[in-house]
């Protein structure tokens, strides 16, 4: 199930992070999911690369590179190694979407930290309540040629 | 009143006055009185009609009309003395048009005055237009509630959150009226109460629940069509009487969580309807759990299983307050329920499977977010019931471990599913991840509970839960 690829970019980067919010705000089928309020870290620590994404109502709002703290002071953070990343983003990029070895939510429980981590129990919670959203975002990336630096 | 000449007389009415030998200007002047095409057309084509009497009729409707006296025909009149209908009841009766011939047939067919009366003013009512309106009452329009409200969508539309502005957002801490009165409108003295036993905002509120209740709503989902049923195929055997084994215990839980919140919802008064609204969706929720886990069981080749022991479930029924049934269901069997789907999600053996068990994780999150919020408020408001809340939380914690230890079907089948079959190396394996996925499930708990204002049960959970919470300086070091 082939997406078509819209743009060139390379992850870890904002420019790869904003290439896909602009996919995610022109996609009807994202919206369909419902409303979705999250701030969201993204942790990739053997590059040194820390973002925050605001998920806000029926798209993403902002995308903004930071460090760790930041990243961390989010509703929830992801993190996986850069080898992880890298594979569950080639993953999706050959099947279309994550296939069952590779969605957020095996992930989470692959890991013994979890995928999703958290300060507050609540606010990981977010990653489960909207846990739709996040693996359509995700799922998106495969409109992405994406480059690995 | 109109003027006759220029009245247009429809095609059926110039039809009736030629075959009758009606004058035009007779159908004009009816028309003028404003008596409806068809009525006249009725009138007239009635055996015996003639000219004169038609002229008759309608000269007395036009005295009638501009004020004049109106006579009662002799026999009418000499009739309605013997059958008791007042004379002023005939007047209103030729008043709207009745034929004499009609009022005495009525009068002779046994009917009352009482019955006429009712009827003409029913009639009376209905002719009546501008000027014969009904006079209405209109003192609700007085209505001392805050009025002038124009709430604009915003960018996830109109939702029951916004609402709560001005006077609408005042939520008591204590609602005073026992009736199914919305929150904000004006009340009625002296209704008999509805029988609510929730009055007081702690024993229910969460902060979240409006935001949970669109979000239910907006992440609703269909079964039928929303899961890709068709992506099933044949399993080895024991793994598809794992799968539906799994499905049956679901469904049974999903059918106890229904009962339970069904009969708290009656018991909650209207001051507070963001949770009733939630929890009615939350209802909803458990049904479609019913559903789904029914279809699969029984759409690949499977059937149901055994029902489980019920310890727990007999034990959350018999729950004597809502915040004790909710941090039992909503968080301790909530948070099971979450390993359950996320084991579910994790050896799904196909898309169907995947998306059933995406969905559900989305749900049971909700319903935690419920429990867990609406604890931490319960806390902030009786700081004094902590320690009634710790027992309460340790006899849930017992129940569900012995429900646990009593349900082998149960275990058995998660077993196999992670292990990915029944032969000896495959349960081994299944059983060192069901191991992992119980450490997993301990810790969320506590973080739960944390999350609710409860961090110190950290260290008081029942000890088949507190074996597997990760301390402090072990997390750190796996987080390091």
């Amino acid at each position: 199930m082939a997406q078509e690829v819209k743009t060139k970019a390379t992850f870890p980067s904002v420019e790869w992070f904003d290439a896909l919010k602009e996919i995610i705000n022109d996609d009807e089928a994202y919206k369909r999911h419902g409303t979705c309020d999250a701030s969201v870290g993204i942790k990739v620590p053997e590059a040194g690369k820390y973002f925050v994404i605001t998920f806000e109502a029926f798209g993403v709002e902002g995308v903004k590179e930071t460090d760790e703290a930041a990243a961390e002071n989010t509703d929830f953070w992801m993190e996986q190694s850069y080898d992880q990343w890298q594979e569950m983003i080639k993953n999706i990029a050959d099947n279309g979407k994550a296939d069952l070895g590779h969605t957020l939510n095996t992930l989470d429980v692959e890991y013994p930290d979890g995928l999703a981590r958290s300060n507050d129990g609540y606010r990981r919670d977010l990653f489960y309540r909207f846990n739709q959203s996040f693996q359509h975002f995700f799922d998106a990336t495969a409109q992405i040629d994406t480059r690995f630096a | 009143m109109s003027d006759a000449s220029t009245t247009d007389i429809p095609p059926e009415l110039l039809q009736v006055a030629e075959e009758n030998g009606i004058p035009l200007d007779l159908m004009r002047r009816a028309l003028a009185l404003g008596f409806p095409a068809d009525a006249i057309r009725q009138q007239m084509s009635m055996p015996g009609v003639t000219a004169e009497a038609a002229e008759q009729f309608i000269s007395e409707q036009e005295k009638i009309r501009s004020g004049g006296e109106i006579t009662i025909p002799d026999d009418v009149l000499a009739l309605s003395r013997e059958k008791n209908w007042p004379e002023e009841l005939i007047k209103r009766a030729l008043t709207l048009g009745a034929p004499s011939a009609m009022l005495i047939q009525q009068m002779n067919a046994g009917i009352t005055a009482e019955q006429a009366a009712s009827f003409i003013a029913q009639q009376e009512q209905l002719r009546g237009g501008a000027g014969g309106a009904p006079k209405l009452d209109l003192s609700w329009m007085k209505v001392p509630t805050e009025w002038g409200m124009r709430i604009s969508p915003g960018k996830k539309g109109l939702t029951v959150g916004m609402l709560n502005v001005g006077t609408y957002a005042d939520i008591p801490d204590f609602w005073p009226y026992h009736s199914e009165m919305p929150r904000g409108a004006h009340p009625i003295l002296g209704l008999p109460a509805m029988g609510y036993s929730i009055y007081e905002k702690a024993e229910l509120w969460s902060e979240n629940a409006a935001d949970l209740y669109e979000e239910a709503i907006q992440r609703r989902w269909r079964p039928s069509t929303d899961v890709p049923w068709e992506s099933m195929e044949d399993l080895p055997d024991a793994v598809e009487k794992a799968v539906c084994q799994l499905c049956t215990h679901i469904s049974e839980r999903a059918l106890v969580a229904g009962d339970i919140v069904g009969a708290w919802l009656p018991e909650m008064s209207y001051g507070y309807h963001e949770v009733k609204l939630y929890l009615s969706v939350a209802e909803f929720d458990v049904a479609r759990w019913f559903e789904v886990f029914r279809k699969r069981a029984l759409s690949n080749g499977g059937g149901l299983g055994i029902q489980a022991p019920g310890y727990f479930h007999r034990t959350l029924i018999d729950a004597r307050a809502w915040t004790e049934a909710s941090a039992a269901l909503h968080i301790l069997a909530a948070s099971q329920l979450m390993m359950l789907f996320q084991i579910g999600h994790y050896t799904a053996h196909n898309d169907a499977e995947r998306t059933i068990f995406s969905y559900c994780i989305q749900d049971v999150a909700r319903q935690r977010g419920y429990g867990s919020q609406h604890l931490k408020y319960f806390l902030s408001r009786h700081s004094e019931r902590r320690v009634e809340i710790s027992h309460v939380l340790n006899k849930y914690e017992v129940m569900l471990q012995y429900e646990w230890d009593a349900d082998t079907p149960l275990r058995e089948a998660l077993m196999i599913l992670l292990g990915g079959g029944a032969s000896p190396e495959q349960i081994a394996d299944g059983a060192s991840k069901l191991e992992y996925f119980r450490k997993r499930w301990a810790n969320d708990y506590v973080d739960q509970l944390a999350a609710a204002g409860l961090g110190e049960r950290r260290d008081k959970v029942h000890r088949s839960i507190k074996q597997y919470i990760s301390e402090p300086e072990e997390a750190a070091a796996a987080a390091a």
